[in-house]
């Protein structure tokens, strides 16, 4: 990796002790979230932020972006309280982009908003949008894009502010599993391009492992850090056949070792108690 | 964008033509055979009833070419035409900022409801007496007829369409730091488009109806003047040449409507 800077020693992102509980309109007690979260990281890195569904990660991932603030706790960006800007691209799972605009126009949103010039903004959607391969598709409405287009659209709505982070919401957890392989190694050679702090919520624990340098994982109900791992595969990942290396088989059997746990002794998930070598086992653990 | 074929409105298109489109000869055929049945029927239901009561397709084009060789048509329909344009226009400058007020501001939402409730499902009519009384009988109180009976909907429907603005795009301009009065002009307002449109169709017919109604029920004039005047003294067959014209002019009114629709929502139309 090609590290560069001061930066290395103090962390890009610092979450500690962060608490947030979400009021149900007609239940006594809230949605505990997130409890007592606690990570850091580093510069330039791509981090995967993975666990069962519950356990807080879309909601993480917001406050890193700055639209929510914790109840209790503090998360700090550069060392200060994080605001939504082009400086934090933000790519969501549902895509979001405007159907009554041309998808060259979707991606000057981000500068639109920001005072820069009409003119500036065609050009430099033009660079982002030739950068995601859909530079002839500039005039196009989203409606006639597929899926996988779309968000291309939409990562280069968020690489338009040259942002120094990137959050990523299950960007590909709506697209068919061949785009999203596609996908992947776009995402790749993109970040080796761009540098900067990646952070990708996402269910699929092959997603995490292939891409990221550190894998966050999280318990559910309430959320919980369960423990960071560190991926060691050499980048750049594209270019040797990374899923079938021992290190990625054993890092994926582990995760998702994990997470069936979690799920089947989690109460609020459809699969409690569904597998019964696994609950014999965390009872076990659990003694 | 159309390439000599028209998409055809129905979801269930699919018989005519090829692959669920008409070709414009198809539908200029389809188009001259309906009305041309319409005509026959007519002709027929004429015969059967007698003239007396429902004058032929011919007596009907004859009093037509008799009424426009007199001028008094052209006076008749420009009097109502000018009623109706300053009644919608005058809806239209209203709802659409009010509409957009109680969407935006919850709380202005939340204070004119119940007043927007009960005079949109009130019979405009029943205001009838008390505009005569402040505005007399003259364009002032017929334009103002007018304009009740288009505001409602309008109104309403920029309302919702406001209100039910996509919250994920909301939230995406928001995490590229784009400021509420962004928010408002560049995500909200072209959500609720498509409602707002709705909004003036529905209120174009209703300010056409009430252009009538005010003719009728205030100084006689205009094309609703006629109708009174030709039906009182069963006049039939001049009745029906009005009676036409209205039906022109509500087509031509939706048609126009239906232009701005297309410019404003090309992004609806998909191009293939």
């Amino acid at each position: 990796m090609e590290s560069n800077s001061v930066s290395d020693e103090s962390p890009a992102i610092s979450v500690r002790n962060v608490t947030k509980t979400f009021r149900r309109p007609k239940a006594a007690h809230g949605v505990n979230a997130l409890d007592g979260v606690s990570f850091d990281i580093r510069a330039n890195s791509f981090v995967s932020i993975v666990g069962p569904s519950g356990c807080g990660k879309t909601t993480l991932l917001r406050m890193l972006n700055g639209l929510i603030r914790p109840d209790s706790g503090d998360v700090l960006v550069d060392g200060a309280v994080p605001t939504p800007g082009p400086h934090m691209g933000f790519v969501f799972q549902s895509f979001r982009l405007m159907p009554w605009r041309t998808i060259r126009s979707n991606v000057a949103f981000t500068l639109e908003v920001h005072g820069v010039g009409a003119k500036e903004c065609a050009e430099k959607a033009d660079y982002y949008l030739n950068m995601v391969g859909l530079r002839r598709f500039a005039h196009s409405y989203p409606a006639e894009l597929s899926g996988g287009m779309k968000q291309c659209a939409a990562l280069a709505r968020a690489l338009i502010g040259q942002p120094r982070y990137l959050l990523m919401d299950e960007p590909l957890a709506n697209l068919d599993a061949q785009t999203s392989e596609f996908m992947q190694i776009e995402l790749m050679k993109i970040w080796r391009k761009h540098r900067g702090v990646v952070v990708l919520v996402t269910h699929s624990v092959d997603e995490a492992v292939l891409l990221s340098d550190q894998i966050i994982l999280m318990n559910p109900r309430p959320g919980r850090v369960a423990e960071i791992l560190d991926v060691k595969l050499p980048h750049p990942r594209w270019s040797y056949d990374a899923r079938a290396t021992p290190e990625f088989i054993a890092m994926r059997a582990y995760l998702w070792s994990r997470i069936k746990r979690m799920v089947a002794s989690d109460p609020e998930s459809e699969f409690y108690l569904r597998d019964e070598a696994i609950v014999g086992e965390t009872a076990a653990i659990q003694g | 964008m159309a390439t000599g074929n028209i998409q055809s409105g129905g979801i269930l298109g699919g018989a005519a033509g090829q692959g669920g489109r008409t070709s414009r000869l198809q539908l200029g055929t389809l188009h001259a055979a309906t009305f041309l049945l319409f005509l026959v029927v007519w002709w027929i239901l004429s015969i059967t009833v007698g003239h007396g009561f429902l004058p032929s397709p011919q007596d009907t084009a004859k009093a037509a070419v008799k009424m426009f060789g007199d001028g008094s048509l052209e006076a008749a329909t420009l009097q109502s035409f000018f009623s109706l344009f300053c009644g919608f226009l005058l809806a239209v400058i209203v709802a659409i900022p009010v509409g957009m007020a109680m969407g935006g501001i919850a709380i202005v939402g939340a204070v004119l409801n119940p007043y927007v409730d009960a005079l949109s499902s009130m019979p405009r009519i029943a205001f009838l007496p008390l505009i005569i009384v402040f505005l007399g009988l003259g364009y002032e109180a017929k334009i103002f007829m007018v304009f009740l009976g288009a505001v409602m909907p309008i109104l309403i429907n920029t309302y919702a369409g406001v209100r039910h603005s996509d919250g994920e795009l909301i939230e995406m301009a928001r995490s590229a730091g784009a400021g509420d009065a962004d928010i408002f002009r560049k995500i909200v307002l072209p959500g609720a488009l498509p409602h707002i449109m709705t909004g003036l169709r529905v209120g174009a017919s209703l300010a056409l109806i009430n252009t009538v109604v005010a003719e009728l029920y205030t100084a006689v004039s205009g094309l609703g003047g006629l109708l009174s005047i030709y039906g009182n003294s069963f006049r039939m067959a001049p009745y029906f040449v009005i009676v036409a014209i209205l039906a022109g002019m509500g087509m031509l009114l939706m048609y126009g409507i239906r232009l701005i629709e297309k410019r404003v929502m090309r992004w609806r139309i998909e191009r293939s």
